[in-house]
C-alpha cells in the first residue's frame, strides 16, 4: 500500500452488505411468501415490541400488511405506507433482496410540516425554472438551490463528473455555515468505483448523523447472515471510512441525490449540515424526482447540443467532400479549405500525409520532420484505427519539445497499403486545476488509510495536454476518412476507365496512322512519277516549262517526306520502349557514316569526345542522334568552315549529351518554340525540313525519362544537350 | 531457259499500275507481265481457276503484289501461296505504301521473299522495281524438281 494515491482499500469493502443499518429507522427482513419476519434490526424491537416478531399478529398492522401483499400482487405502483404503529407515527418502504423482502421504516415528519401536496407548486415552478435556464451551470444552480430550500440542509452542492469520475461542482447554494466549494474538483478516490455503482442503482441516499451507531440486523431464522444484500436499503449502514470523511468535512449530516442521465450516472447533488438533521423519506422521493427532472433536461440539452454540432460537422463534412471531389486529388481538395479542415475536429493544425511526398501542413504544425517523426512513431503503434491522445508527450516524452503545437494528435490512417495519414493538432493548453484539498495526499495512520483531512482549495498546474477529443469529433475524422477511401477508390476506377478510353481511341488512332501511310504517300509518289514521266518524254522541252515540272516533283517529295516524318513522330508515340545499352561511341559514328552525302565536299571539323554508353532504345536513339547531328550539318551549311562538337558524361544519375555547332544559331527568346511541332525558327527556302526533328527527338527522349534542351545565338552557333537515366542495378542487361 | 515464265502483278491502284508497267519497261525483260487487280483475281490466277481456268500452265517467275487490295488484301494472298506446297516456291515480292512494321514483321513471318516499300521518290520507286524484276525474273532460278 506504500505508494498508492487514493483509497483503493476502501474501494474494496464490501460496502453493500454491512449487516447493519443506521439507527435513524428500522428494518424487518420478511420472506415475500408468508411475511413471516426472519431477521429485523434492533430498533425495529425497540420500535414495534413483539410486533416485529410477526406482523400479522397484530390488527394494527394489517392496513401495512394490505399495501404489502397488493404491492407484491402488482396491484399497488409504490410499497410506501404510512400509518401509527406502537404509537408511532412512521413512513415505510419495501424493496426485494434476493428471495427475500426488506421493509423500512422511518418516523414521520412531525406534525405541522408543510404537507407535500403544497409542495407541487413549488415543484412546477422549478420544472419552469429548468426549462428557462441559458445553460448547464444555470440549470445546476437552481438545482442547488431548490434542493436546499426543500430539505434545509446548510449547503447542496451539485456536482459534474468527468471523464476520469473527478466531481466538479458546478452548482451550490448554502446559508454560510459551511464552506463554499464552488469551482473545486474532487478527486475521484472520494466515490469508490462500487460506492458509484450503488449511487447507480440506489438515487438516493442520507445519513443524518455520521456519529451514529450502526444497528446490526439479527437473524430469526437461518436464512438472514451477515451477507444480506443492502444495496436498495435507504437505512443501510455506510463505510467507516465514509463517516471519517464526512467528519473530516465538518460535516456531520449528508444527503446526495444522483443526477442519472441516459442510465449513467452524470452526476450528484450533495446536501451537508454541519450538525445531524434528518429528511423524511417522502421529502427524498421528492428531491429525487426534482433531480430526474434535471437529468432530463441535461439529457435533453446534451442531445440538442450534440444534434447542433454533428448538423454542423455533417456540413462541413459535405463541403470537404465537395471540394475534394471538385480537384483532382483528395490532399489538393483538403488543403484548399484550411478551415472546414480544423474545424471539423476543432483542430488547431492539420498535416495531410501522403506516402513519399513532403507533408501537407495546415495551421499550427510542428515542423515537417517533426510530422513525419510522428507518423513513424504511429506506424509502431497503428491497427489500421484512428487513433488519438490528448498528451502525446505522456506516451512519448520526445515528444515534450511539440508540446505547444501538438500536445493532442488525431490520427487517421487512410490507407492500409501506403503510409497515408490525416493528423490533426491541439496545443497545449497549461491548465490550474483547482482540487478540494490535494487529492495525492495520504494519510496512513497505524497501516490504515484515512480519507484526506484538509478539503482547502490546492492549485495543481496541468503540463503537456491538450483539449481531450470528444467522440463527435472522433466520429467526423472517421467519417471523413471514410469519404477519402471512398473518393480515393472511385478515382481509381475513374483511371481504370480513362486507361480503357485512352487504350481505344489509341487503336483508332493507330487504325487511323496506318490507313493514313497507305493512302496518303501514294499520291505524292504519283505525282512525282508522272512529272518525272513527263519530263523524260518532253525533251525539247524550254527552261521554264522544266521548271514549273521540277518544282512539281519537289513540291510533291516534300510532302511525301511531311507524311513520313509525321507517321514517324506518332510512331514514336506509341511503340513500346525496348531499352539495352547502347555504344554510343559506335551509334554516332554510324550516324556521321549515313550523312556522308549530305557533308560530301564540305569542309567539317569535328570535335568528337568522350562519349559514354546510354542506356536506351537503339532504333529510337539513333532517330535522336541523327536528327540533331543531321540539324548541325545542316545549319552550318552556309559556312566556308563548320565547327560540330559532339561529347557526353556521365553525372547525377544521367548520362548527358551534348552537340554544338558555330551555325546559324537561334534566338533563345524562341527556345521554347524549339521543340514543338512544326516549329521552325529558319525560313523554308533557306534550310529544308519539315519542322519535325527535334520534336520528335524531344518525344523519344522524354519518354526514356530525360531531357532535352538547347541554347543558341542568332549567327554564332546552337549547343544541344539530352540526358537519359542511368538504370538502378537489376535493369541493365549487362 | 527457254520458256520465260510471266510476271504478275497485283495492283488495284491505277496509277501506281501504270508506273509500276512503265518502269517494268524500262527493264527490257522479255517476260509477259499480267496484272491483275485484287487479291482473289490473283489467287484466280495461281491457282488456273475462275477467268484464269486454261491460262498456260507454267507459275509465275515472280509475283509482285501490293500489300493493300480490294477483297482479299495482300498479306491474305501471301498467306495462302506460302501455305499451299504446291505454291509455295513462287518468290513473292511484297510492294508497299506503308512503312508499317507489323506488315513488315507479318509478311516475313508469312513467307514473303522480299518487302519493298514504295519510295515517293519516282527515280527509288524506278531503280526498286527494276532490280526486283530483274533480280526474280532472270536470275533467280527456280527449284530445280520444278524445271
Amino acid at each position: 500500500m506504500s505508494a498508492m494515491t487514493d483509497l483503493d482499500a476502501c474501494a474494496r469493502e464490501p460496502i453493500h452488505r454491512p449487516g447493519a443499518i443506521q439507527p435513524h429507522g428500522a428494518l424487518l427482513v420478511l420472506d415475500p411468501a408468508s411475511l413471516k419476519v426472519i431477521g429485523a434490526s434492533r430498533t425495529a424491537m425497540d420500535w414495534l415490541g413483539p410486533m416485529a416478531l410477526d406482523l400479522r399478529a397484530l390488527p394494527e398492522a394489517a392496513p401495512l400488511v394490505g399495501v404489502l401483499g397488493r404491492w407484491l400482487a402488482g396491484d399497488l405502483p409504490s410499497s410506501e405506507w404510512q400509518g401509527s404503529l406502537a404509537g408511532r407515527v412512521l413512513q415505510s418502504v419495501a424493496h426485494r433482496s434476493g428471495d427475500l423482502l426488506i421493509l423500512e421504516f422511518e418516523a414521520a415528519p412531525a406534525e405541522g410540516r408543510e404537507p407535500l401536496e403544497l409542495l407541487f407548486p413549488r415543484v412546477r415552478r422549478f420544472a419552469e425554472d429548468l426549462t428557462g435556464a441559458p445553460d448547464i451551470p444555470a440549470l445546476l444552480a437552481h438545482t442547488a438551490r431548490f434542493i436546499r430550500s426543500l430539505t434545509g440542509f446548510d449547503r447542496a452542492l451539485v456536482y459534474q463528473f468527468d471523464a476520469d469520475w473527478n466531481g466538479l461542482v458546478e452548482g451550490e447554494d448554502g446559508n454560510g455555515r459551511l464552506p463554499s466549494y464552488l469551482g473545486l474538483r474532487f478527486p475521484a478516490s472520494d466515490i469508490p468505483a462500487q460506492a458509484r455503482q450503488l449511487y447507480a442503482l440506489n438515487r438516493t441516499r442520507i445519513i443524518p448523523n455520521a456519529g451514529y451507531a450502526p444497528v446490526p440486523i439479527e437473524s430469526l431464522g437461518p436464512r438472514v447472515g451477515p451477507g444480506l444484500d443492502l444495496s436498495h436499503s435507504v437505512l443501510r449502514s455506510v463505510s467507516p471510512v465514509h463517516l471519517e470523511y464526512m467528519r473530516n468535512m465538518g460535516t456531520l449530516a449528508s444527503m446526495s441525490v444522483s443526477i442519472m442521465v441516459d442510465g449513467v450516472l452524470w452526476g450528484l447533488v450533495a446536501c451537508h449540515s454541519a450538525q445531524p438533521h434528518l429528511v423524511s423519506l417522502q421529502m427524498r422521493g421528492l428531491c429525487d424526482f426534482s433531480v430526474q427532472l434535471v437529468a432530463s433536461e441535461i439529457a435533453a440539452r446534451l442531445r440538442g447540443a450534440d444534434a447542433a454540432r454533428r448538423l454542423a460537422l455533417g456540413q462541413l463534412h459535405s463541403h470537404l467532400l465537395a471540394s475534394m471531389t471538385s480537384s483532382g486529388q483528395w490532399t489538393r481538395g483538403l488543403e484548399a479549405m484550411p478551415e472546414a479542415l480544423l474545424e471539423l475536429v476543432d483542430a488547431t493544425g492539420a498535416a495531410i500525409i501522403v506516402d513519399g511526398e513532403a507533408p501537407i501542413l495546415i495551421g499550427a504544425t510542428p515542423e515537417p520532420d517533426d510530422v513525419s517523426w510522428i507518423v513513424s512513431q504511429l506506424a509502431t503503434i497503428a491497427d489500421g484505427l484512428p487513433w488519438d491522445t490528448a498528451s502525446l508527450p505522456l506516451i512519448w516524452p520526445e515528444a515534450e519539445r511539440l508540446a505547444d503545437v501538438a500536445s493532442g494528435v488525431l490520427a487517421v490512417p487512410i490507407s492500409d497499403y501506403h503510409t497515408s495519414w490525416l493528423l490533426w493538432f491541439r496545443p497545449e493548453v497549461t491548465r490550474t486545476v483547482r482540487w478540494a484539498g490535494e487529492p495525492h495526499k495520504v494519510v496512513t495512520e497505524h497501516g490504515r488509510i484515512h480519507p484526506r483531512q484538509s478539503f482547502a482549495s490546492w492549485q495543481e498546474l496541468v503540463r503537456f495536454t491538450a483539449r481531450p477529443w470528444t467522440d463527435p469529433e472522433r466520429d467526423a475524422a472517421a467519417n471523413l476518412r471514410a469519404a477519402i477511401v471512398g473518393i480515393v477508390l472511385r478515382r481509381a476506377e475513374e483511371v481504370a476507365e480513362l486507361a480503357e478510353e485512352l487504350q481505344k481511341s489509341n487503336k483508332e488512332l493507330e487504325a487511323f496512322s496506318y490507313s493514313v501511310s497507305h493512302d496518303l504517300r501514294a499520291p505524292f509518289r504519283h505525282i512525282v512519277g508522272y512529272a518525272e514521266l513527263l519530263r523524260e518524254r518532253e525533251t525539247n522541252l524550254d527552261g521554264k516549262s522544266r521548271h514549273y515540272l521540277e518544282s512539281i516533283g519537289e513540291a510533291a517529295r516534300a510532302a511525301g517526306q511531311l507524311v513520313d516524318d509525321l507517321l514517324n513522330f506518332s510512331h514514336v508515340g506509341r511503340v513500346s520502349i525496348l531499352p539495352r545499352t547502347i555504344d554510343t561511341g559506335k551509334l554516332v559514328r554510324e550516324v556521321r557514316h549515313s550523312l556522308e552525302l549530305k557533308t560530301a565536299g564540305r569542309e567539317i571539323d569535328w570535335q568528337i569526345g568522350p562519349l559514354p554508353n546510354a542506356w536506351g532504345d537503339p532504333t529510337l536513339i539513333r532517330q535522336v542522334w541523327f536528327n540533331l547531328v543531321e540539324n548541325a550539318v545542316k545549319y552550318t551549311g552556309p559556312l566556308d568552315r563548320a565547327e560540330i562538337s559532339i561529347r557526353g558524361e556521365d553525372r547525377d544519375g544521367e548520362s548527358v549529351y551534348h552537340v554544338k555547332d558555330n551555325g546559324v544559331g537561334f534566338d533563345m527568346a524562341y527556345k521554347d518554340k524549339l521543340f514543338g511541332v512544326f516549329q521552325r525558327l529558319q525560313r523554308a527556302e533557306d534550310f529544308e525540313g519539315t519542322g519535325i526533328g527535334l520534336a520528335l527527338a524531344r518525344r523519344i527522349v522524354e519518354r526514356h525519362g530525360g531531357r532535352i534542351w538547347a541554347e543558341g545565338e542568332v549567327g554564332a552557333g546552337a549547343h544541344f544537350h539530352f540526358s537519359l537515366p542511368v538504370p538502378g542495378e537489376g535493369e541493365s542487361d549487362v | 531457259m527457254s520458256d520465260l515464265r510471266p510476271i504478275l502483278l497485283v495492283e488495284d491502284n491505277p496509277r501506281d499500275l501504270e508506273l509500276t508497267l512503265a518502269a517494268l519497261e524500262k527493264c527490257q525483260l522479255a517476260n509477259e507481265i499480267v496484272t491483275v487487280r485484287d487479291g482473289e483475281d490473283a489467287l484466280n490466277y495461281l491457282y488456273g481457276q475462275g477467268e484464269h481456268a486454261g491460262r498456260p500452265d507454267s507459275s509465275p517467275a515472280v509475283v509482285l503484289l501490293d500489300l493493300k487490295l480490294p477483297k482479299i488484301d495482300g498479306l491474305e494472298v501471301l498467306e495462302k501461296v506460302k501455305g499451299d506446297p504446291a505454291l509455295r516456291h513462287i518468290p513473292i515480292v511484297m510492294l508497299t505504301s506503308s512503312r508499317e512494321e507489323r506488315d513488315l514483321v507479318r509478311s516475313y513471318e508469312l513467307g514473303v521473299n522480299a518487302f519493298v516499300v514504295k519510295p515517293v521518290e519516282f527515280r527509288e520507286f524506278f531503280e526498286a522495281i527494276q532490280d526486283l524484276g530483274v533480280f526474280w525474273a532472270i536470275l533467280n532460278e527456280p527449284p530445280p524438281r520444278l524445271r
